[in-house]
């Protein structure tokens, strides 16, 4: 009987062990609020998610993280248990057209879904980013005010991505407004690599095909690799001292390094994640006291980064 | 005493833990309407459990059916892109499934490769090519026809519960379509008992003329079907389509029917206990997804789970 008796305590350790996991939910709060994300794991969402942890603090809200480990569907089935358990809130990291689904049941039960970088999407009541065409003019007006609003200027873009592609719209438009200002080329280097060794090829092309000292005078490039790409075959070819002017977007580690050290590659444009969590929350807050949120995307703003500040 | 024990400890383990959802969560744990989100959640790994289940009870196993339904997935998105009809993009979205289980099957039965080596080749293979095809992107948006995606959030209405609209979803019955397939199959026809004969002694079914090779290269081309299937609902959920989506589903399923197993008598696969199986998982992630649990400590619990009905169901066994 007594090696029963142990059976059945192993069993019994089971619902012991359910049981452990319980203790902090005990607290009654006011407000439930789920974030629901499948990238956790990576950086920019991370900085998100504890900006917007961050900003709950002061508030009485319950804030549950749920991280589905890169599994989209299981945000659906994430989104459809926190409808099921009627939450005040929830907020996504997550391209809202693969999550339509739970979208829909959440709409449903009247409950707001919030967009942390998402996506703007009709189902969402509205979506926090960062500007994607206030970025390009960033960049783009740098570019023309360090090259006197004239010379030949070479841009990398990339039509198959949208986020991407309005970046080059606008630098166009820039570029445009300066009748003295040439766009030398429009280049699409192959991303399949990363994009910073194709792009170098590019370059080295162009430069070959420019070899007059100041017939290049600026690379104007949509993100970070290639404008990389672009410093490496400028420096490569010797041309490092023609005062080419080189600007990227995103302001990833490699790039802020390259600018820090007062080269070519002289700007970049910088997100701010935290900022964008915060703001979430913020958005958050105003929409449980009810206030119409008219906006399908709300802009948190970016930052120039330059010699001057990207070694913070 | 340690029979019943032995033979029902996960069930009455699955029992507490339905009783204790019941009691924490009152209002919405035991609602006709959760149940059905849980059977929808799960109707994907139920598919792939099945099929599982299929080549387990050989004693075998199929490492394959994740990038194999991430590859079905990508195969119909694609095709989607080239405007084929819905019907004709699935179908070969299928054919694919069933074309690499029975390479799965060839490698196995005819070239004599084990099944974990043969078919862990297959997964980084069958990975690779749903990254080649999709030129590792994820297949979205308008690409996707309407009435793909919308397959997935519809069903057939059962009136109102308690002044909730209810209704039975497409994906729950397409699984139980699958699990009354496969069940007929296994339990009710000569090929599923053959399979059996296999898993209980390969040497003995072989000498008494159990077509071994045949039988084992047709098992392995259904679960590389049911595979397909699952990455074709799971891109329908998601209406969309990405290269690795379906990676999740290969450890849930031989938890599944791990779990499931320590539920038969000689601890042998059988098919509706599988699908406890993959209930005890759901239920867990449901449940414990309402009551705030944090997601990471929930993967603990789950797999702490796993080993303690694995374990108890032994050692009740060795003392037998």
């Amino acid at each position: 009987m007594t090696r029963h008796a142990r059976a059945i305590r192993a069993l019994l350790a089971g619902t012991a062990l359910l049981a452990t996991g319980f203790s902090a939910t005990a607290a009654v709060a006011q407000s439930k609020i789920a974030v629901i994300t499948p990238y956790l794991s990576q950086p920019g969402t991370q900085f998100y998610v504890e900006a917007f942890e961050a900003a709950a603090e002061g508030k009485d809200w319950d804030v549950n993280v749920i991280d589905t480990a890169g599994d989209v569907a299981a945000v659906i089935s994430r989104i459809e248990d926190m409808v099921t358990q009627n939450v005040d809130a929830i907020v996504i990291n997550v391209d809202p057209t693969q999550v339509t689904a739970g979208l829909q049941s959440a709409k449903d039960a009247g409950i707001p879904v919030i967009g942390m970088d998402a996506g703007a999407d009709p189902l969402l009541v509205t979506n926090i980013t960062s500007n994607g065409y206030a970025m390009a003019a960033e960049t783009a007006t740098y570019v023309a005010d360090r090259i006197d609003g004239a010379g030949n200027v070479v841009m990398f873009v990339f039509e198959a991505f949208p986020p991407v592609q309005v970046r080059g719209v606008v630098a166009d438009a820039v570029f445009g407004n300066f009748p003295d200002i040439t766009i030398l080329d429009h280049v699409t280097p192959d991303v399949s690599d990363g994009g910073i060794a194709d792009s170098r090829a590019k370059m080295e092309a162009i430069l070959a095909a420019n070899p007059e000292p100041g017939s290049v005078k600026a690379v104007w490039a949509a993100w970070d690799q290639p404008a990389l790409g672009a410093l490496q075959a400028i420096e490569a070819a010797g041309r490092g001292g023609e005062g080419i002017v080189i600007t990227g977007i995103d302001a990833n580690p490699q790039a802020r390094e390259a600018i820090a050290a007062g080269g070519n590659f002289e700007a970049s444009v910088a997100q701010d994640f935290k900022g964008i969590g915060a703001t979430a929350a913020d958005v958050v807050a105003r929409v449980l006291a009810a206030e119409e949120i008219k906006q399908g995307s709300i802009y948190v703003p970016t930052q120039l980064i330059t010699a001057s500040n990207a070694a913070e | 005493m340690l029979t019943l024990l032995r033979r029902y400890g996960t069930l009455v383990g699955f029992a507490a833990i339905l009783i204790f959802f019941w009691v924490s969560l009152p209002d919405t744990f035991m609602t006709a309407r959760n149940w059905l989100n849980i059977s929808q959640q799960m109707s994907m790994l139920i598919v792939v459990a099945s099929g599982m289940t299929i080549v387990m009870v050989m004693g075998d196993f199929d490492l394959s059916v994740g990038s194999m339904a991430s590859l079905a997935g990508i195969v119909a998105a694609i095709l989607f892109t080239f405007d084929y009809p819905i019907w004709a993009a699935v179908s070969v979205a299928l054919l694919v499934g069933l074309a690499g289980g029975a390479v799965n099957g060839l490698l196995i039965s005819f070239v004599g490769i084990l099944p974990f080596v043969a078919t862990l080749a297959t997964l980084t293979m069958l990975s690779g090519v749903a990254f080649v095809v999709s030129g590792g992107k994820t297949i979205s948006g308008r690409a996707i026809p309407e009435s793909f995606g919308n397959f997935a959030r519809e069903g057939i209405a059962l009136g109102d519960w308690g002044g909730v609209a209810v209704s039975l979803p497409n994906l729950t019955i397409v699984a139980i379509v699958v699990v009354a397939l496969v069940w007929v199959l296994l339990e009710q026809t000569t090929f599923g008992r053959r399979l059996y004969a296999i898993g209980g002694n390969i040497e003995a079914a072989h000498l008494s003329g159990v077509a071994v090779r045949r039988l084992k290269l047709i098992a392995f081309s259904l679960t590389g079907g049911t595979a397909a299937l699952a990455g074709i609902m799971y891109a329908s959920r998601v209406a969309s389509s990405n290269p690795t989506q379906g990676s999740g589903l290969m450890l849930n399923a031989i938890a599944a029917v791990f779990l499931g197993s320590t539920l038969s008598e000689h601890g042998e696969p059988r098919l509706l206990y599988t699908i406890v199986g993959v209930l005890v998982l759901g239920v867990l992630d449901n449940g414990l997804t309402q009551l705030s649990v944090d997601s990471y400590v929930r993967q603990i619990l789950v797999g702490g789970i796993i080993l303690l009905a694995v374990s108890t169901s032994s050692y009740a066994r060795r003392l037998n």
